[in-house]
């Protein structure tokens, strides 16, 4: 690095250039959309994107005038619950797996690897009905029971746990600590990362839900933050496309900045449990 | 092979399950599987493996106006199922977005994770910038990117007319909405796809070019014959998840095009919905729904036979 | 890494969950002021701004109201909703009343899981001749009022007056012919020097139903449905031909464009009127408020156009109605009917009309001053509503009474797609009619119409 000579600066110059170029792509869709946000729909309508008309009002109309925050309120809701409920029921079949030794454990195991095979999206018809049959119908928990735990997280954690140090559970043994004991105060605290990142992974994923949110909530009352947006464009009329763009950021925002905040966690985490 | 954790320090002596055979069936275990494993094979039971006994079950009748399962029809839907040409052109054209999206995914993340990899001052913040469409949910990036799709008040629109280059037709003629499906599935996918390649391409070792820069090997030559052969197995991992997520697509559709023109972006997951839940075809629906299992259930295969080699279960 | 970064994220989540329930509880508060009115939970879909017009006549009933107390619940689209409504009932999320599109008429009335509207008119003595007996005909059967009509739109044909006006073009007639349409729509891209298109027709099935219904050709046997259930449909007429024969013609002379199907469509086409991109398009009558108020030009309005060589036998009706489902006890069904008449009313209808677009129903309230007024300030906004009372109610402009209209609509869509990208007219029709007809059969079959 020390060695300056042209070509290395050369070098260096067309990597920057290369690297703002497709940064510049890739956020091109952020600064447009935030742009317009800004825009009164009417000069968005009429092609005029320099307009110099810019204003929060089309943020002030988007809180005030549609329930965007009772919908973000609900997409939380559900996805911290999703996310603290996976984190629970994955890591306690995960230790099944790995520290218990009982009957048909294998056969159980590949049960949890088949479910890994079987899309979510091709059973929507009976668990609508299985759903609507607990009588749970545009309710919180119909976003949440059947995602309450997860094969994948569950194998996840289970090629995370296998790393556990033997001589952690020897010791435990010695102290006599019961398994739910070495569960709670070894191996949760040990597998941190993984923990952290299973959670990150399952907080999104419920926060991205579309299809099933879709299928179940009917009101405002549970309606998440994906579907709401959806509301705001309407079907025979006109598109207030300032506040529509405006609704986006208010929702982008929150999620890219948990994003960074994470995204060390999230890298590494990621790769731990995919690829070992 | 990916270290970065705290697992690193500890020394080599872990519980390998192969290794753990020793132990003994004790009746205690018994109990503690239960209450460990109980909640969770409950919920897999209820919401996974029934409904798709159930949905196997409905896709042998007729359904009628109220959804219920009415004349048995054997295997009959399924026939008539392959054997309509929109169908048929609906799966080439999800095999179509599959195909594409993978690429470009795959591609265009490679290209950014290998750039972000250098060394170079400030390099942390475009990493950061490149991982930002991993914030972004479905509905997000179909507004931002609907907003630049618009014929007539888009931002492509209103390149062109900067260039005086005709408009072109985003998301009414078949061939371009697709291809703007996968503009946005892209785009989305590219924060998480960059940042596993990233981490993948970070844990070469770097002894590896630092030989090779002594070869005086190009960079291209590095890139090819060193980088890409030791992340392969985070390659082929990141393209089974791309091709999965990829079939299952749904948000996108249908915030952007509805499956249409011309039914040219009416993949399969929109099929399953649109069927049940605008047409109330039950049995239809279902009948597609078993047929995207048969094909999740292929890729996730691969991807255990791959990672068998890599996991000991 | 710092502490700081190790717990930043789970702070936020924890700060957003506390927020959460701040917010929440302030917003169920609000909601949940302790009356003990019966609570009629009302599904709707007006989505966006007539999403707003609709809470005001909601708030209206409710301000009006000591006994009952309407809780709009928005549904997605009309297409979304009718599973929804049919896969939700006899449940406790289930409306007590709902508002389902035109096409759906069939399915609701064979489901058996609606009151008939006209029950309630009986006992009530309630005076039905008030409202639009075109509207109201498209949704009674076996002599019964099923539903009641709410909010009903006409297809009309919007031009930019200005714009004609400023090229010289003489304005099309108020009822106008496919070639009237024609000469203008050409005249209007040659004369701007091809900057701005003539005109465009959204693939939207609805249109080609209604340019059937005008030519006064019907698309099913048994009347349209209207006197036995539907076995047979008949795409591939020579009315539909020409209506397709019309479009391709303006898309041969590069005068037309496309702004392909769905909602986006629908409000791309707007944007791309308003902007000065395309001079003349088809559309739901319900636009014509906003096409009044945001737009700098003049807004000319014509009836729906006719083929050249038949005289206009009138549209159907658009919109939806209100049904009143019968799982609820005796007295919600007695409030939801209640908030039908309350949503009937002259002044309720001439308001609903002046925000939204759609047409009053109730006769009295063309004398309203909220109408007079509108009229007076926008004399075009009348013509929608002189078609539909220019209309003869007739089998062919009373809507199509079958059921699985909404795939029909898609499989129509798919040929008037098909058909604008360059495909042959009589293939892609015989193709739709093939699609529509397999499925029809296969649905009296599952159901065991005869």
């Amino acid at each position: 690095m020390a060695n300056f000579d042209e070509s290395a600066i050369l070098k260096r110059v067309f990597s920057y250039i290369l690297l703002i170029a497709l940064a510049v792509v890739i956020l091109a869709p952020f600064f447009i959309g935030i742009w317009a946000s800004f825009l009164p729909t009417m000069d968005i309508a009429k092609g005029d994107l320099f307009s110099t008309n810019v204003s929060f009002n089309n943020y002030v109309s988007a809180f005030t005038k549609t329930p965007i925050l009772r919908y973000l309120a609900n997409t939380v809701v559900i996805a911290t619950v999703t996310m603290f409920a996976q984190l629970i029921f994955c890591s306690m079949s995960a230790y099944a797996f790995v520290f218990l030794k009982f009957k048909y454990q294998k056969t159980i195991f590949s049960l949890f690897l088949i479910t890994m095979m079987l899309p979510f999206e091709a059973e929507i018809i009976p668990n609508f009905a299985t759903i609507k049959s607990m009588g749970l119908l545009d309710n919180y928990a119909a976003l949440i029971i059947p995602f309450l735990t997860s094969a994948f997280g569950t194998f996840m954690l289970r090629q995370s746990f296998m790393q556990t140090p033997a001589e952690l559970k020897e010791a435990s043994d010695i102290e006599g600590l019961n398994h739910f004991q070495f569960y709670w105060h070894i191996v949760l605290p040990y597998n941190k990362i993984s923990m952290i990142t299973l959670g990150a992974y399952s907080f999104l994923g419920a926060w991205n839900q579309y299809l099933w949110p879709m299928l179940t909530t009917f009101s405002n009352n549970s309606r998440v933050i994906q579907n709401g947006l959806k509301q705001l464009q309407s079907e025979e009329t006109f598109n207030d496309w300032g506040m529509i763009q405006a609704s986006a950021a208010i929702i982008v925002i929150p999620t890219i900045i948990v994003l960074f905040v994470g995204q060390h966690y999230f890298k590494s985490g990621m790769n731990e449990g995919a690829v070992k | 092979m990916l270290k970065t954790s705290t697992t690193d320090v500890v020394p080599e002596k872990k519980v390998q399950a192969k290794q753990r055979q020793g132990f003994k069936l004790n009746a205690k275990d018994k109990y503690y599987a239960s209450i460990f494993l109980g909640p969770s094979l409950l919920i897999l039971g209820l919401f996974v493996f029934y409904p798709m006994i159930k949905t196997l079950y409905i896709s042998m009748f007729l359904t009628n106006t109220l959804g219920n399962t009415t004349v048995f029809v054997g295997l009959g839907n399924y026939v008539k199922l392959i054997s309509a040409p929109d169908f048929i052109s609906s799966m080439m054209v999800t095999i179509l977005y599959v195909v594409a999206v993978t690429i470009l995914t795959i591609a265009l993340g490679l290209l950014l994770a290998n750039l972000a990899s250098q060394k170079l001052p400030g390099i942390s913040i475009f990493r950061t910038l490149y991982s930002v469409t991993m914030g972004v949910s479905v509905s997000v990036a179909a507004i931002f990117w609907l907003f630049i799709f618009n014929p007539s008040t888009g931002f492509f629109a209103l390149m062109s007319g900067w260039f005086n280059l005709p408009v072109v037709n985003w998301l009414t003629s078949p061939a371009n909405a697709m291809w703007a499906v996968i503009i946005t599935t892209v785009w989305m996918n590219l924060g998480f796809t960059f940042l596993i390649l990233l981490g993948a391409i970070e844990s070469v070792p770097r002894t590896l070019y630092e030989a090779a820069d002594v070869e005086g090997v190009s960079s291209r030559y590095q890139f090819f014959h060193i980088t890409i052969p030791m992340i392969s197995p985070t390659l082929f991992f990141v393209s089974t998840i791309t091709i999965i997520g990829a079939f299952k697509s749904f948000g996108l559709i249908d915030l952007i095009t509805k499956g249409g023109p011309t039914n040219a972006t009416n993949m399969l997951v929109y099929r399953i919905y649109k069927d049940a839940f605008y047409s109330g075809n039950y049995a239809k629906s279902s009948t597609e729904a078993i047929i995207l299992t048969v094909i999740i259930a292929f890729f996730t295969l691969l991807q255990f036979k791959f990672l068998e080699k890599k996991v000991n279960y | 890494m710092s502490k700081l970064k190790k717990y930043a994220m789970p702070l936020v989540i924890v700060l957003g969950v506390i927020l959460v329930a701040i917010f929440g509880k302030a917003i169920s508060a609000k909601s949940a002021v302790n009356d003990n009115r019966t609570p009629i939970v009302f599904w709707h879909e007006m989505g966006g701004p007539s999403e707003q017009a609709l809470e005001q006549v909601v708030d209206g009933f409710n301000k009006s109201q000591t006994k009952y107390k309407v809780i709009p619940k928005y549904q997605g689209s009309y297409d979304e909703a009718i599973q929804k409504i049919l896969q939700t009932h006899g449940t406790s999320t289930s409306p007590a009343v709902f508002q389902a599109f035109d096409i759906s008429t069939a399915q609701m009335l064979h489901s058996g899981y609606t009151t008939p509207v006209q029950n309630f008119i009986d006992a009530d003595h309630y005076d039905v001749s008030k409202i639009s007996s075109v509207a109201r005909s498209f949704y009674s059967n076996g002599g019964k009022q099923q539903a009641m009509p709410f909010n009903t739109s006409q297809p009309v044909l919007y031009y930019n007056a200005s714009l004609l006006k400023k090229y010289g073009i003489t304005p099309p007639p108020v009822s106008p012919s496919y070639s009237d349409i024609t000469r203008v729509a050409q005249q209007i891209y040659e004369k701007s020097g091809h900057k701005v298109k003539g005109m465009t027709v959204q693939v939207y099935g609805w249109f080609i139903e209604q340019a059937l219904a005008n030519a006064g050709t019907q698309l099913a046997n048994n009347n349209d449905g209207h006197t036995g259930n539907p076995t047979e449909v008949k795409l591939n007429n020579p009315d539909s031909v020409e209506f397709l024969k019309w479009i391709k013609e303006n898309i041969k002379s590069n005068d037309f464009i496309d702004y392909g199907s769905g909602a986006s469509a629908g409000a791309n086409q707007t944007a791309g009127f308003l902007s000065d991109k395309v001079g003349i398009f088809i559309q739901s009558s319900a636009s014509i408020g906003d096409l009044i108020k945001n737009n700098k030009n003049q807004l000319g309005i014509t009836y729906f156009p006719h083929p050249d060589n038949k005289k206009a036998n009138g549209v159907a009706i658009g919109g939806a109605a209100l049904w009143i489902s019968n799982d609820k006890p005796k007295n919600v069904q007695q409030g939801a009917f209640e908030f039908i008449k309350y949503a009937l009313k002259p002044e309720v209808q001439a308001q609903w009309q002046k925000a939204t677009g759609y047409l009053a129903l109730n006769k009295d309230s063309q004398k309203t001053q909220t109408l007079k007024d509108l009229y007076a300030k926008s004399p075009e906004s009348k013509v929608p509503g002189q078609q539909l009372a220019t209309a003869k109610a007739n089998y062919s402009n009373s809507g199509i009474l079958m059921e699985g209209m909404q795939l029909t609509r898609q499989l129509e869509e798919v040929a008037m797609e098909t058909v604008y990208n360059g495909g042959d007219i009589d293939h892609a029709l015989t193709t739709a009619d093939k699609d529509i007809n397999d499925n029809l059969t296969q649905l009296n079959k599952a159901n065991g119409y005869k």
